[in-house]
């Protein structure tokens, strides 16, 4: 076991969060900043995403998933981070103390003065949602199915279904369509589309891909590899309809069916987790519940775009490199309520109404012509038009400082959708 | 000392030929060892304790579920006792945690509880129906039993159902990986000399005059003077090829549901069970039991089926194993569900044990109608059949040269950080994990594939390492062990399986296949 390893900061995965977070706590004064990333290389997930979209709100550009990553991996390169590839967090505890493994160092012990939780999230798998049937060869995730065709250059199948519509099915679907394979069609269980609409425009319209809604897997079939898969419409409580029950022959299932917060870690060392967003909560500068410990990109909630993932990744370097230098104690925090028509609301407290904040939060179903709102103590306080709110499509408002000015005493924050232009 | 599996041909001859690798064959095989090395073990698919063994849920029973005076009911209770024993050197875990029988409002049959008065009702659940399981058991041999208040029974596992009355505990239940244990038995015997073929299919029994002649299979023919039939599913048909059966095997099926670890490793600390007078004839019902790894396993069920390749789990399972467990554990985490899983039983119709050498072919001994409590039987089953073998003729001195120890390749997982950082030293391989959920490394997968029972697919790399069992269930790690395999097998990537032919993982590399235009 070589000597513990004190750095201000460990930054615990080198994905798009990871690498926003560190870059940020360097660029707010801290010298010493520790990145660590279980994969080979920096990037996380980014690197497999070649399709373009990323970096339209960071950048003002279109970007691949690569590019956007090379752009925070060159600068990370730059800057005096001290990278560990190769290397996995076992253990985290409460006092923030790390233990980390690799080929090289054999057991590594750190004792950082403050961590940036970065872990991404994980794919949630067949057996989450009970999918009866088998357990033959050919049942994969999207975003594993992406990786196989991306990085490693192998084809998970020849003829594929895809249940669920989240993004990364809607690409898949059209990345299988370009590499040869066939998809006989995307199957939804709810009755709207689980990813942004202009991946159901561009990846299946375009394809003559059919999605259908209101469909789910009701039986996985072949005992070696996948022959086939019985589908059927759901009615209003998602059961299946069995006289709607077909067959359709393939090789292969895919599944987007959901991504869950990778919070073992956060778990590990007891740091409180929200059960709506299944990451920390949070406060306006991405700390966890615990002093020290802040939390940013999809470990935190399954953000939509790379953009947001990298804005929630800067707060918290920074906010970990105010912790490090001033050492800022954090006053009692302000529970955000989500209100009506309101899943959940990121960040869930507010410690300090003197800074700017973004609020990033979900609706619980669609709706047309709405306001969505922010509320102080009852009172409106930030107001916004939209057309449409939908599920998939997570909502950024901010406040500023003065927009709480008139606020003598602020004990509760609610954003919530009401109907009607106003 | 590594076995070469179909590269190698089939030996002309062998002492005993034992057919099938699965807990039954293999702890037969590994006895066997202790006296002869010339033992051949036959087995048709892609690994040991790839069929029935496989998907059993880890259970060494007591015996209290069996009926008094049959034969399972006997060699389960002698097995049991053996067990710590049976497990010496094999480096494999097993650990007596116990099993709470809860005695609940529905524990008698609502015909009776209907007729009588409520306190009657609740003497008996409270009062007489403890005490007879007690000395039931007692009757049976079992001597772990004792009865357990409604007060205590919280105080053990602080998430059963308030519906409880009484119950009682069962001390000398254990649990011990199935596939695991196999392996090991399997490895042991191998070392000690036995010949293992896997993916090698009995077709035939040549019989002459009335005594076994030679096992004929896909791969070639074994001249033998004793069979071994633990064939478990396809028992009766391999009795059948040497005429020396007259029963039939018939599937039921057992469907079960795992939780991740890390979220369910301390609900339950002894496996806890809901006791029903004749409830499932032909179950001991199932329970709530922590794995030695500290996952939750909720099941199984009993469906007859008349398939017996017919694995799947269907919808009406899982609501059956749900309904069952929200009135015993009203709380347990179904949101941390990671795998759902079925396997089949080997029942005959009798649904006892069918052990003994056949009286129409000499030298042919049966060993069918092996299901629960098969596993926690297994050492009895040795035991016994190594009895009718030296009637057969297997020398009955143990061989100065049987090694008991079976050494167990390192986990990852399981050791403290220095002997951790020592590996690594030794082998930077296992500084590299590769599935982040079991901490699994690079250097165990490799073990894997090089060990004396080699794995040869992904199922197997798993078994034998936990390689993508956890929560995220090989979604990162799949396509990674795919290519230690590849590498480690020195086969193209996309020639490996996930269980054997058929189970193709990749369709090809990419750019193979797309579309001419």
């Amino acid at each position: 076991m070589k000597q513990t390893r004190k750095p201000e900061l460990a930054v615990i995965g080198a994905g798009p969060a990871g690498l926003g977070a560190a870059l940020a706590a360097t660029e707010a004064g801290l010298k010493d900043v520790m990145l660590i990333e279980r994969d080979i290389e920096l990037g996380g997930i980014l690197p497999q995403c070649i399709h373009d979209g990323f970096g339209s709100i960071v950048f003002k550009e279109v970007l691949t998933g690569p590019q956007y990553a090379q752009r925070y991996i060159d600068e990370v390169e730059r800057a005096n981070i001290d990278v560990l590839l190769n290397t996995m967090v076992l253990d985290m505890g409460a006092d923030r103390r790390i233990t980390a493994v690799n080929a090289t160092d054999g057991i590594i012990e750190i004792e950082p003065r403050s961590v940036v939780l970065a872990m991404g999230c994980r794919e949630r798998t067949r057996h989450q949602i009970l999918i009866p049937g088998f357990r033959p060869a050919g049942v994969i995730m999207a975003g594993a199915a992406q990786r196989d065709i991306n990085i490693e250059g192998l084809m998970p199948g020849r003829k594929m279904v895809i249940l669920g519509s989240g993004d990364i099915g809607l690409i898949m679907a059209r990345r299988f369509t370009l590499e040869g394979a066939e998809v006989e069609g995307v199957y939804e269980i709810m009755d709207h589309p689980g990813g942004l609409t202009r991946n159901v425009v561009q990846c299946l319209n375009d394809f003559d891909i059919p999605l259908h809604l209101s469909h789910g897997a009701t039986f996985i079939h072949g005992r070696k590899r996948v022959e086939a898969v019985s589908v059927a419409a759901v009615d209003e409580n998602l059961k299946p309809i069995k006289e709607t029950e077909r067959l359709v022959e393939c090789d292969t299932l895919v599944l987007s069916v959901g991504l869950i917060p990778e919070n073992e870690l956060s778990k590990r060392a007891g740091i409180a987790l929200d059960q709506a967003t299944n990451g920390p909560f949070v406060d306006e500068r991405m700390e966890t519940s615990i002093d020290g410990i802040f939390a940013c990109g999809n470990v935190v909630n399954v953000f939509d775009l790379v953009d947001y993932v990298t804005h929630s990744a800067e707060t918290a370097g920074r906010g970990a490199a105010e912790y490090v230098l001033e050492g800022r104690k954090r006053e009692k925090p302000v529970k955000v309520t989500p209100g009506r028509n309101v899943f959940y609301v990121v960040p869930q407290y507010v410690s300090d109404i003197g800074r700017d904040i973004d609020f990033y939060f979900r609706v619980q179903h669609p709706e047309r012509a709405v306001r969505t709102r922010i509320l102080v103590g009852g009172e409106p306080i930030e107001s916004k038009k939209h057309r449409m709110v939908r599920p998939p499509e997570m909502i950024k408002q901010g406040t500023k400082p003065a927009d709480f000015a008139d606020k003598r005493a602020v004990s509760e924050i609610t954003v919530e959708v009401v109907p009607g232009e106003e | 000392m590594m076995q070469q599996l179909e590269r190698t041909a089939l030996p002309r001859s062998a002492g005993v030929v034992v057919v099938g690798a699965g807990v039954s064959g293999c702890s037969i095989a590994r006895e066997l060892t202790r006296y002869t090395p010339d033992v051949v073990i036959l087995e048709k698919e892609s690994d040991v304790a790839d069929g029935t063994t496989k998907a059993n849920n880890a259970e060494v029973h007591s015996g209290i579920g069996e009926e008094y005076g049959t034969l399972k009911q006997k060699l389960n209770v002698r097995g049991n006792r053996l067990y710590d024993q049976f497990v010496e050197g094999l480096g494999v875990d097993f650990q007596r945690q116990g099993l709470l029988i809860v005695i609940t409002r529905r524990s008698l049959p609502e015909k009776t509880t209907a007729r009588l008065p409520r306190p009657v009702v609740n003497f008996l659940l409270k009062k007489v129906l403890p005490r007879l399981i007690v000395l039931s058991g007692r009757r049976k041999g079992i001597d772990g039993l004792r009865v357990v208040s409604r007060d205590e029974i919280f105080r053990m596992e602080p998430h059963v159902t308030r519906n409880a009355v009484a119950g009682v505990y069962d001390r000398t239940y254990g649990m011990v990986a199935p596939y695991k244990l196999t392996i090991a038995l399997a490895e042991s015997a191998v070392i000690n000399g036995a010949r293992l073929f896997l993916n090698t299919e009995v077709t035939d029994i040549k019989v002459e005059g009335g005594r076994v002649k030679a096992v004929v299979t896909n791969r070639g023919e074994i001249e033998t003077p004793i069979v071994v039939n633990a064939a478990g599913l396809f028992a009766d048909d391999v009795a059948d090829m040497a005429g020396a059966g007259g029963f039939r095997i018939h599937p039921r099926k057992g469907a079960s549901l795992l939780f991740d670890r890390q979220e369910t490793a301390e609900y339950v600390t002894s496996s806890v069970s809901e006791f029903k007078m004749r409830g499932h004839a032909k179950t001991k019902g199932g329970g709530a039991m922590p794995t030695l790894e500290g996952n939750l396993q909720l099941g199984p069920t009993a469906i007859e089926v008349d398939d017996k390749n017919d694995t799947s789990i269907s919808a009406e399972e899982i609501e059956e194993i749900f309904e069952r467990f929200y009135y015993l554990l009203p709380d347990f985490p179904r949101a941390s569900i990671i795998s759902a899983f079925s396997g089949l039983r080997a029942p005959t119709e009798e649904e006892d044990f069918v052990i003994g050498a056949s009286d129409k072919a000499r030298g042919f001994v049966n060993v069918a109608g092996i299901q629960s409590p098969g596993l926690a039987s297994a050492p009895a089953i040795a035991e016994m059949v190594m009895g009718i073998l030296h009637d057969l003729g297997v020398p009955r001195s143990v061989r100065d040269d049987f090694d008991p120890v079976r050494p167990a390749p390192p986990r990852f997982a399981e050791l403290d950080d220095e002997k951790r950082d020592r590996l690594i030293e030794q082998d930077p391989r296992y500084g590299t994990v590769v599935c982040r959920c079991e901490y699994v490394t690079e250097a165990e997968v490799v073990n894997a594939v090089h060990g004396i029972v080699p794995a040869t697919n992904m199922d197997a790399v798993k078994r034998r390492t936990r390689v993508g069992m956890g929560r995220c269930q090989g979604g990162f790690c799949g396509c990674r062990v795919a290519q230690i395999l590849a590498v480690e097998l020195g086969i193209p990537v996309t020639e490996i399986t996930k269980d054997g032919e058929g189970s193709w993982v990749f369709a090809g590399e990419t750019k193979s296949f797309q579309k001419e235009t």
